[in-house]
């Protein structure tokens, strides 16, 4: 009997069918079916409606079907990758606190690491490169004359043909630093203040705390003498009183009207502590030579740098040649550059290069011993992964479940490094004005920023790219048979030996530049703590004397002055001794050149330290070795005098005495005058002790034969510093009520700082390296312990073969070695850029250097094959039969 | 909520209903404003499920006139909230809108 015919399934059903596919299963198991029985029953109905097919129906039915389908698909699949992500996110954070041990040092190495790298990026930004925190702060600018790669200032006399003539710069305006004495009698207070041109409060774009700032009525002629000041100087001169606006105050004895206060933190263009009005009749002069002055300016939008100091360049050399035909300025340039950037010079790029280098490279050292960690427990988890291969695990699935453990461990370290760097930073600020009130520029104040997230967000990204990469790489080799057959956690090929090797030589290269940097470091920073002044510090204080231009407008004018300021601190009771000084050229810069009368010139004329004095020499720890000292009479009535130091007359007056002998200060333009040499003086360095310029060869002159706008006076009080700032302000007040003593300082006050500055630096560097060498220790043997214990059945074998422990031990002594040396050869060329780049930058000689290489090499080379015999003789201690059989 | 959602909620407010009697409510309506395909129903009942606003119903057996393959759906407690919810919000809507003279008083 033949059953019932099935109907025949209609075309639209099964084209509902194959359309139907385009869900997800699961959506298509659910409902499916019934869909299956709607559509049906509404085609069907469509057709008994309308007597056809119902086209317009099924292609609207079909199109929904199949982009309802793909939408569905789409979302389930993103569903379904969200769980599965989730999944593997709980299982890392799972295996991680199942080894708290691990995860703890990995997070501590990795936040060392990238906490540094973060830390002296933000630091080195802030103090070069972050644009001033003023308005549009990109856009403000320095404008420097440089003459020979030495920054100079510009002549009040070109400042109005600048203006007229530069269009990539505007609102230029001209200042000048002042010290000024705030209030009267027993209440004195020197303050640091800007002499400005009333622009500069426009070019700053900031209005100030309350009251007003400068503006042009200020500055002209026969105007009330009025005063800006700083939060700082309101805060402590003035008890923090808001009545203070309107109100007189005294400034060097004259009756000031104090007009604003403005915001703290702020001290445009630097460090300024109050704010004046340049005379408006000061940017308008036109005779050369009487006022030097500093520029500021905003960029034209869309200006560069170079654009700007290009037209500045050529502006102001046009301008010197009208003025002034005689004067040639060879190599005269125009920097205009941002106030960070002009406050470290030229070197800025390579300090910022080289510092974010060395801690890059730690941050690599870090990351090698996390690579080495996070292997040793992959390769504890071979088995387990080749099981998991084996039964089916995607490849992916497994790399990214090893991910999202790197993951873990690199936002946990980069959280607790950048914690650690912003405590730093605000440290660091702490610190700074503390230590280095008045002299900090008002942008130095470090802390965490938007670029400096953005900089840890970036170096967490390298770390996690770096190490998943080697976590993924390790994963897609494994090889499931293998390891399955080897029986073995182990599993140690070829291949994982190379990049055992290759991390050791990484880490050899790393510390070796780490180390020598530290070292060359703290010898640079010992050697100024404990830097020879080559004279007694005790109850030295120090000023600056800057005659003012308008009222010592001569040579003869300014020499009285100086003259009649010795003479009356040498007559005070408090003083028991007095010395003006001027430094008037330095041995490493052309205007230290000097020529012997008589002698032979090949063309280059030897260089010296050539100072301009006028006092008691014993003052500054100088003796006269020979013939006579140079005497206050020495002025321009009498016949040019100079003495020579020491070691200059053994050096050019080798078996003779120099005395009799003439010489010409070629390096400051004074060619014209013989000096003659009437005395020989003790050694005494000068220059900087952090250049190599110092030296004891030097030349004196007579102060009141050398003209110069200023002068350093430092006398020898006799009972309390404070009578002895007294004896200084008496004296020059005396000699002219105008003329205040500027910066008075101790001159053990000023060593100190000098000294504080590298102690802390030098200490902050050895954090640094004590960090980095840690690592090396600690990594170090890490990495060869699981070299050689990934061989331990090797060893096995060659002991059971007849090795004696000797010849393992020699054996894997050997390739220790030669890890080192691969290590050591890569880090060759390196120490000898950073030896290089010390010796041109600091006083250190080469064999030093040198020295400094060989010693650190042979430590590194002494630490590995510590690390190397340490878990050599571990192995050793395993009989061959264990190390064969026993996992 | 979507407007199919809310098509639907109020299709099975007044009883339970198989997929095609509910596009059959809902294009029976004078102001429908929707052409209801199989997939966009179905995709929309799958969210209500999901939200508990919506339930499969007993399977109804033994009736002539039905085919008893086919799937009820019920709307569940939450799901009559939401419907009245968000019928409130659309009221209010509609008041406002007469209120600014977008629409006539009786419309």
């Amino acid at each position: 009997m033949r059953g019932p015919v099935p109907a025949r399934t209609p075309w639209w059903c099964r084209g509902f069918d194959l359309l139907l596919r385009a869900f997800p299963a699961a959506f298509r198991d659910e409902w499916g079916a019934d869909m299956r029985l709607t559509f049906a029953e509404r085609v069907r109905t469509a057709e008994g409606a309308g007597g056809g097919t119902p086209w317009r129906l099924l292609l609207r039915e079909f199109g929904t079907l199949l982009s309802g389908g793909l939408h569905e698909r789409l979302h389930s699949n993103a569903r379904r990758f969200q769980m599965v992500q989730l999944q593997d996110i709980r299982y890392a954070f799972r295996l991680l606190a199942r080894s708290p041990g691990f995860t703890l040092l990995t997070v501590i190495v990795l936040a060392g690491g990238l906490g540094l790298s973060t830390f002296t990026f933000s630091f080195l930004h802030t103090a070069m490169i972050r644009p001033l925190p003023l308005g549009e702060g990109d856009r403000i600018v320095r404008i420097d004359p440089m003459v020979r790669g030495g920054m100079e200032a510009v002549d009040v006399a070109d400042v109005a043909g600048l203006r007229a003539s530069l269009a990539t710069i505007r609102e230029l305006g001209s200042y000048t630093g002042r010290e000024v004495v705030v209030g009267r009698d027993g209440d004195r207070r020197v303050v640091d203040a800007t002499v400005a041109d009333p622009i500069l409060f426009t070019v700053a774009r900031t209005p100030p705390l309350f009251g007003r700032t400068l503006v042009a009525a200020d500055a002209a002629a026969g105007a009330e003498p009025v005063v800006v000041l700083s939060y700082r100087t309101w805060e402590i001169g003035f008890g923090a009183d808001r009545a203070v606006i309107d109100t007189h105050v005294a400034l060097n004895g004259v009756s000031t009207r104090v007009v604003g206060v403005m915001p703290a933190g702020f001290g445009f263009p630097i460090a300024s502590e109050a704010w004046l009005p340049l005379p408006a009749g000061t940017e308008a002069e036109t005779t050369p030579g009487l006022q030097s002055v500093r520029l500021v300016g905003r960029l034209a939008p869309g200006v560069s740098h170079e654009a700007a100091s290009a037209e500045a360049t050529m502006v102001l050399r046009r301008a010197m040649a009208v003025r002034d035909t005689t004067v040639q300025r060879e190599g005269l340039t125009v920097a205009v550059e941002s106030f960070p950037a002009a406050q470290f010079g030229e070197e800025r790029a390579l300090v910022f290069t080289v510092l974010n280098l060395l801690a890059a490279l730690i941050l690599l050292l870090a990351l090698v011993n996390v690579t080495n960690l996070l292997l040793t427990r992959a390769n504890e988890r071979i088995r387990e992964t080749a099981v998991r291969l084996a039964l089916g695990a995607s490849t992916g699935r497994l790399v990214m479940q090893g991910m999202w453990e790197t993951v873990i461990l690199a936002v946990a370290g980069g959280v607790v490094g950048t914690a650690g760097a912003a405590a730093g930073l605000a440290a660091i600020t702490r610190w700074t004005q503390a230590n280095m009130e008045g002299n900090l520029a008002f942008w130095w104040v470090w802390r965490m920023d938007r670029v400096t997230i953005l900089a840890a967000g970036a170096f967490v990204t390298v770390a996690i790219a770096v190490l998943g990469g080697i976590v993924a790489r390790r994963v897609t080799r494994t090889n499931m048979r293998e390891v399955m057959q080897d029986g073995s956690a182990r599993s140690g090929s070829r291949k994982e030996g190379r990049l055992s090797r290759a991390l050791v030589a990484t880490q050899v290269t790393t510390v070796t530049v780490l180390m020598f940097f530290g070292v060359l470091s703290g010898v640079v920073a010992r050697r100024i703590v404990t830097l020879d002044p080559g004279f007694s510090t005790v109850n030295l204080l120090q000023a600056g004397m800057e005659p003012a231009p308008a009222r010592y407008s001569t040579a003869a004018a300014r020499a009285a002055a100086f003259r009649a300021v010795h003479d009356r601190l040498g007559a005070h009771p408090e003083v028991d001794g007095v010395f003006l000084r001027r430094t008037l050229g330095n041995r490493l810069s052309d205007d230290g050149r000097f020529a012997l009368r008589g002698s032979p010139s090949d063309g280059v004329l030897p260089t010296a330290h050539l100072r301009a004095v006028l006092g008691t020499l014993p003052t500054m720890g100088i003796a006269v070795v020979e013939g006579r000292a140079l005497e206050e009479a020495d002025d321009d009535s009498r016949a040019p005098v100079a003495m020579v130091s020491r070691s200059l007359a053994l050096s050019h007056w080798r078996g003779r005495s120099p005395v009799g002998d003439q010489i010409r200060l070629a390096g400051v333009g004074d060619t014209l005058r013989w000096y003659t040499i009437v005395g020989v003086a003790s050694d005494v360095p000068y220059g900087n002790p952090l250049s190599r310029d110092r030296s004891p060869d030097a030349i004196y002159v007579p102060l009141l034969q050398s003209d110069g706008p200023f002068a350093a006076v430092v006398i020898r009080y006799r009972t309390t510093e404070v009578a002895g700032r007294e004896a200084l302000m008496d004296s020059f007040g005396a000699v002219d009520p105008s003329l205040v003593p500027d910066g008075v300082q101790p001159q053990a006050e000023i060593l100190r700082k000098a000294g504080l500055l590298a102690t802390s630096v030098s200490q902050l560097f050895g954090a640094c390296f004590a960090f980095a060498l840690v690592l090396a220790m600690v990594g170090t043997y890490g990495l060869m312990s699981r070299s050689i214990g990934l061989r331990r059945r090797e060893i096995g074998v060659r002991r059971a073969l007849g090795a004696s422990d000797a010849g393992v031990t020699r054996l894997l002594l050997v390739q220790g070695g030669r890890q080192v040396g691969v290590g050591t050869l890569i880090a060759a060329p390196i120490l000898l850029v950073v030896g290089l780049g010390f010796q041109h930058f600091f006083p250190i000689s080469g064999w030093l250097v040198a020295t400094a290489a060989v010693l650190v090499s042979a430590a590194i080379v002494g630490l590995v094959l510590l690390a190397t015999w340490v878990p050599t003789r571990k192995v050793l201690q395993v009989t061959p039969r264990d190390a064969l059989w026993v996992e | 909520m979507r407007p199919i959602e809310f098509q639907i909620l109020l299709s099975l407010a007044t009883g339970e209903r198989h997929g095609y009697a509910i596009i059959q409510d809902i294009q029976a309506r004078p102001d429908a404003p929707l052409t209801v395909e199989t997939g966009t129903l179905y995709r929309a009942l799958q969210r209500l499920v999901e939200q508990a606003l919506v339930r499969p119903a007993e399977p109804r057996r033994g009736q002539a006139d039905d085919d008893d393959r086919r799937r009820y759906y019920a709307i569940t407690p939450a799901g009559r909230r939401a419907a009245s919810a968000e019928a409130a919000r659309m009221a209010s809507l509609v008041d406002r809108a007469r209120a600014a003279r977008l629409i006539s008083g009786d419309a």
